[in-house]
């Protein structure tokens, strides 16, 4: 998540070629790129490290917020592990969402980013258009929008009234509103999309043109050539839609009014934290929760990582 | 995180920075205390508020007084979080639900020794006042009375036929009615009543009619498995009539009132604390009527008072004293009092009720008159919930729903739910 990003950012940022002289005068020689730096740098140890630290200490101990905390060891991983049945609903729901909707989202994105592809007029309008989603997408205001369209008599069964069909409140019955949930990820495709469309204008066109006099198909040209060249995009995009997914937060906070209801059908796993925190005051808990999430998604983007050199081809 | 910071110093401040006096600014108010005080609620309870705050200001210049709203959801991370951080609010409004948490964790400072001196509300009754204290102790000032009732459409009513439930109306009586009105009725995805087995208020007054109680004195479940298995079947008979709104409708009810079925129009009757009574009427085009939850037959009284919020003082406050002295001036003084009027619910002080009485709407004046009304229906407090009990009640809520959506039945639902309380109960 952040802190990786961050981690890599300054390793990063800290490695300028090492200057001849003395270590005080190459000090005071990096003195302003470190002044420079120390708006970020203060607000990523105070803000970011600090906090992190801090709960990575609170995950040990029994704290409720209001009286200080005490140590108790691992017992809250224990406890995690062993006789938490929400935890286990929380992981089943969040892994998956996280299933269903990456891939889902991906395709998608590719799907449209290969139709915006074809030299249309107006790109940059419907570039806009189809982005626009993303920009509202974790807002508080769409996962409201979500919920009337949803609703028993929400946009969705209208549509479907005119066919005669009466549906149920998608959002509210537990054997759809986590689609419902997944639906509304999907329909925020924007960011991967015009990332895709950046990778795919990449690709040179007489790679396509050779092809077609050789007598390759449309879909051949896509896997034997779309797909191979975009694999670095895929990947990128493929990491952060999955980390993003993990994260998910504010739709299933809105949607089922901070309960994950109906029967757990949305409690996703940070929603569970924030219960556990802020509802019940087991800050404790809570923390050991948020660094379970923090290895798993580090495991996830490691994963993906390791999987690389099976699936993405680098030019060079 | 959203919250809307009322600051008028800072604004002052400002506006001095503009004419180049800002050096000044933040003493345009030469005030030796300075308190703040939080609350949730909405515009109108800010503006009322804020006005009482002024009044205040005038009445007791030498405080000076931030006040600071936010909505409910936003409320209780923050305060909590402000609370751990030492650096609360010196005067919190307080819900009912959470004031055993916050004084029993010592984050609330007993206003037992102001009582008579700064804190003049003796005359709010025994009951008013144990109803906020925390183990004997006095840890808020009541801001209104306010009990649980149906609230519903008598037009909807009349439309299928069938004679609203009213005062000492039994649950039998309210099933043989909700399902004499889904006969009646021709209005589409339109019942007689919410789905209440996941409504805890309700689940309470029942319990209470069989001499039951939601938890014991000792903070433990005061209910069995068995008397759970009753209720949820007594609401699958309602939904098998068709009495209730279905599972799904019900699911999207969150407690709020816009989220109510009542208003979506989805049903006829729903329940609610009774200072919600206003804000219901205003989103409602019909003219809604108030009443007394359905009681057991020959049973034990449902109904009790209890405080809709209270004020309650920061235990680290460094002016305890002025937040004392602005908390009896808001519940207490009628320069104050008679600003914020009803909207937190029905004044616990009968003066102060006697002089609102005159000014009221129609809608306000239903809600003192169902409090009067109830008052042959009320029973003692019941024990105060343990640690906990925030939990249970989800508990209870995804329990009523696995029957609701027949993923369980009413016997195994009980027990679960039974099982399931008492593991968090022990775990505190």
């Amino acid at each position: 998540m952040n802190i990786t990003r961050h981690v890599t950012a300054s390793v990063v940022a800290g490695g300028p070629p090492r200057p001849a002289g003395g270590r005080q005068g190459a000090f005071f020689r990096n003195l302003p790129g470190y002044l420079f730096l120390s708006p970020w740098l203060i607000g990523f140890l105070c803000l970011t490290l600090g906090p992190a630290l801090v709960s990575l200490y609170l995950s040990f101990t029994d704290y409720d917020l209001l009286q200080s905390p005490h140590f108790v060891g691992a017992a809250n991983y224990v406890r995690m592990m062993t006789e938490d049945p929400k935890f286990s609903a929380a992981m089943r729901v969040t892994f998956l969402f996280v299933a269903l909707s990456v891939p889902l989202k991906l395709i998608f994105a590719l799907a449209v980013a290969m139709a915006l592809n074809r030299g249309l007029k107006g790109l940059t309008f419907y570039r806009a258009i189809f982005y626009l989603p993303s920009l509202l997408g974790s807002s508080v205001a769409i996962a409201v929008l979500w919920r009337q369209l949803f609703a028993a008599d929400g946009l969705i069964n209208s549509i479907l009234g005119v066919f005669g069909i009466e549906g149920p409140s998608w959002i509210s019955n537990p054997n759809y509103s986590l689609y419902t949930l997944v639906v509304l990820s999907v329909w925020q495709f924007g960011s991967p999309m015009i990332i895709f469309l950046a990778g795919l204008r990449q690709i040179p066109t007489d790679m396509y043109e050779a092809a077609s006099l050789d007598g390759a198909s449309a879909v051949r040209q896509f896997f034997r050539i779309t797909l191979p060249l975009l694999s670095p995009v895929i990947f990128f995009n493929l990491v952060i839609q999955t980390i993003e997914a993990f994260k998910a937060f504010t739709p299933a906070f809105i949607v089922s009014g901070g309960t994950g209801g109906p029967i757990n059908s949305t409690l996703f796993y940070t929603l569970y934290l924030y219960q556990e925190a802020f509802g019940y005051f087991r800050m404790g808990y809570a923390s050991a929760l948020a660094w379970v999430l923090v290895v798993i998604i580090a495991a996830f983007t490691a994963l993906s990582f390791l999987s690389t050199r099976y699936w993405v081809h680098y030019d060079d | 995180m959203s919250s809307f910071v009322i600051n008028r110093r800072h604004f002052l401040g400002a506006s001095a920075g503009v004419v180049g006096l800002s050096m000044f600014g933040g003493a345009a108010r030469a005030a030796e205390t300075d308190i703040r005080m939080v609350w949730w609620g909405s515009e109108e309870r800010a503006n009322r508020t804020n006005a009482a705050i002024e009044a205040f200001e005038q009445a007791f210049a030498n405080v000076a007084v931030e006040g600071e709203y936010m909505g409910w959801g936003d409320y209780w991370p923050r305060l909590a979080t402000q609370i751990a951080g030492g650096n609360a609010p010196d005067l919190i409004q307080m819900d009912y639900r959470y004031v055993f948490e916050y004084a029993r964790r010592g984050a609330l400072l007993p206003l037992d020794s102001y009582l008579g001196n700064e804190l003049k509300i003796e005359d709010f009754g025994t009951a008013n006042l144990e109803s906020c204290s925390v183990d004997g102790k006095l840890y808020g000032a009541n801001v209104g009375v306010n009990a649980i009732g149906l609230i519903l459409d008598p037009s909807a009513w009349e439309n299928a036929g069938v004679e609203p439930p009213t005062y000492g109306t039994t649950w039998e009586d309210y099933i043989e009615k909700c399902l004499a009105f889904a006969k009646g009725n021709d209005r589409k995805r339109f019942y007689a009543s919410v789905d209440g087995s996941g409504k805890e208020a309700l689940f309470e007054g029942w319990l209470r009619g069989r001499g039951k109680s939601l938890y014991s004195e000792d903070g433990k479940l005061g209910y069995d498995a068995k008397d759970a298995a009753d209720w949820f079947a007594m609401w699958v008979e309602m939904r098998k009539g068709g009495g209730c709104v279905p599972p799904d409708i019900q699911a999207l009810d969150k407690e709020s009132v816009e989220n109510s079925p009542l208003i979506l129009g989805y049903c006829a009757t729903d329940s609610i604390t009774s200072n919600k009574f206003v804000a219901f009427q205003k989103l409602s085009k019909v003219p809604l009527g108030l009443t007394a939850q359905p009681v057991v037959k020959d049973g034990n009284p449902s109904s009790y008072l209890k405080p809709s919020q209270m004020f309650s003082v920061y235990a680290k406050s460094k002016a305890p004293e002025a937040a004392v002295e602005l908390a009896n001036f808001l519940v207490r003084d009628p320069r104050g009092a008679l600003i914020l009027g009803m909207e937190r619910g029905v004044p616990a002080s009968p003066a102060i009720r006697d002089a609102l009485m005159p000014d009221l709407d129609e809608a306000s004046r239903k809600v003192v008159d169902f409090i009067s009304k109830l008052t042959p229906y009320v029973g003692p407090l019941p024990p105060a919930p343990p640690q906990g009990a925030g939990e249970v009640y989800n508990v209870f809520m995804r329990v009523s729903q696995e029957v609701a959506f027949e993923a369980s039945s009413p016997e195994k639902g009980g027990e679960s739910l039974v099982k399931e309380a008492n593991s968090v109960l022990q775990r505190g």
